[in-house]
């Protein structure tokens, strides 16, 4: 494992930069013929500030509870799903088939539903806070079982001669874990980790539709606010390139750092080709 | 030092291993030859206990082992073990493999297990390697860094399982050459193996083995110049041209 010379983290922030330079620049060079109107009405501009930040907070609020919760359940199933016990395996591989089978909507509709259900009529606790939650969770949950055959695939991909050299020299089943299987199932899972957590970085989207005041949700109630005062559709237009753009600078911040995560797992004479 | 008794083996419906006893006595070089599946490696990996018997017993010094009350990590640390596909670990450096079991098994601190393990790489002809992966080494390097890593933990025996048989045949005698030198320095060893210049030289004792028993065993001059049953003259005749 090598840490990452300043130098290639200095260059991918540069053309990080110049990305979105460019994505800005062709926004606005649709503006400019005619796409939609660039000379909205300023007054217009503090609301939807004010709006569209307290989504980005909302959102970004939500992927520090799902995608850790995600990865934890996911990595623990992944791993049950290859455990010698069978009940173990029939636990994770049930978890796996349940949440992946389902759409993320409905099973958190579902989990709202059941908590509300459950903690109807119960004073001492905030409904709508419970609610949110459960949801939250189910969203995680769903997420963790795609995350789960990810993890079971990495472990997989350890050659069995691994372990059985790592038992050969009398280590215990949790040093190999830790120091054998761990860190060579890292360097083939975090592409598709990588994968997963963009993909649900979106996926916090869902949420808006349990009342999640995240940046989907903002889109969709100045839409709506818009629409009632004459149809501004530029303006709805542009709300919704800022909403896109919001989303594609936090998955491109994600995926980034995953890859400089990968690059420290790299191994001299097994490397891919230069990301 | 090591004492197998009437072992037996099964996987599901294969009798794989049919009542096999053998002693290696202290300082000796055993070597085991047999046509493949007669059960070799099942037998070495039963003498470490990376396979359980199923009957028998295996007794290191006149103790039994495959007992539930002993662990087989402890086991494992008296007994080293060298593959055929050498399987150093992958994401450590040749220097880190070797390291590893100390640090982790055998809980020295990372000094002493860094002195110790340059030390054991020097041995096996190394020492400017420490730094390179195992990617970055030929098969019969790789091989040697295996060697390294299970004299780390100074065994009182190291078993070695076909320790040539994936190698290109330039980097067979190197890995024959530190095997020999530990012979000679007295380690005592198993060894399956199909070099037969290897077993005729180094070999004190040769077994031969088929079908999951022991068919024959004796000097190398008595297996490989005078077999006395016809299985082991097919073998050998075979084996020999």
């Amino acid at each position: 494992m090598r840490i990452t010379a300043s130098k290639g983290l200095l260059l991918r922030i540069a053309f990080g930069g110049i990305a979105t330079v460019v994505a800005v620049f062709l926004l606005y060079l649709a503006g400019s013929v005619g796409l939609y109107d660039l000379d909205y009405p300023l007054s217009l501009l503090p609301p939807r500030g004010r709006a569209l930040t307290t989504g980005l907070l909302a959102t970004l609020g939500f992927m520090t509870v799902v995608m850790p919760l995600g990865f934890g359940l996911g990595f623990f199933f992944g791993w049950a799903r290859t455990s010698k016990v069978w009940l173990g395996r029939a636990v994770a591989t049930t978890y796996v088939e349940l949440f992946r089978g389902m759409p993320p909507i409905v099973l958190i509709a579902f989990a709202v539903l059941i908590t509300i259900v459950v903690f109807r009529g119960n004073d001492r606790i905030d409904l709508f806070a419970f609610a949110s939650l459960a949801g939250v969770v189910a969203l995680a949950a769903h997420s963790g079982a795609y995350q789960a055959e990810i993890i079971r695939a990495g472990i997989l991909s350890v050659p069995t001669g691994q372990t059985e050299a790592a038992e050969a020299i009398g280590m215990s089943k949790a040093t190999i874990l830790r120091h054998v299987t761990l860190p060579q199932m890292f360097r083939v899972s975090l592409p598709a980790l990588g994968n997963e957590f963009a993909s649900l970085i979106k996926d916090t989207s869902l949420l808006s539709t349990i009342g999640g005041l995240e940046l989907t949700f903002q889109g969709k109630n100045l839409s709506a606010v818009l629409a009632v005062g004459g149809g501004n559709l530029d303006l709805v237009i542009i709300i919704w390139v800022e909403i896109a753009l919001l989303y594609f600078l936090i998955t491109f911040v994600v995926s980034r750092t995953l890859q400089a995560v990968e690059r420290r797992f790299r191994v001299p004479g097994l490397e891919a080709a230069q990301l | 030092m090591i004492s197998v008794r009437n072992v037996h083996k099964w996987f599901g419906e294969l009798h794989v291993l049919k009542g096999v006893s053998l002693d290696v006595k202290k300082g000796e070089a055993l070597v085991i030859i047999g046509p493949s599946g007669s059960g070799k490696s099942t037998l070495l990996r039963c003498m470490n206990l990376l396979v359980s018997p199923d009957e028998g017993d295996i007794l290191i010094d006149g103790v039994r082992v495959n007992d539930p009350k002993i662990r087989p990590e402890w086991v494992r640390q008296q007994v080293g073990m060298v593959f055929q596909s050498f399987n150093l670990f992958t994401h450590l450096t040749a220097l880190q493999n070797v390291v590893i079991g100390l640090t982790k098994v055998k809980r020295l601190s990372s000094t002493e297990a860094e002195r110790i393990a340059r030390f054991e790489l020097e041995r096996v002809g190394l020492a400017d390697k420490a730094d390179a992966y195992p990617a970055q080494l030929s098969g019969g390097q790789q091989q040697r860094v295996a060697i390294g890593r299970a004299l780390a933990l100074n065994p009182k025996a190291v078993l070695f399982d076909e320790p040539t048989s994936a190698l290109d045949p330039e980097y067979i005698r190197e890995v024959l050459d530190v095997m020999t030198k530990l012979a000679n320095e007295g380690m005592t060893m198993v060894v399956v193996t199909h070099e037969m210049g290897f077993a005729q030289n180094v070999g004190d004792r040769v077994l031969f083995m088929a079908d999951g028993i022991v068919v024959e065993e004796g000097t190398p001059e008595e297996i490989f110049e005078r077999p006395q049953q016809d299985r082991t003259k097919t073998f050998v005749g075979t084996i020999l041209g």
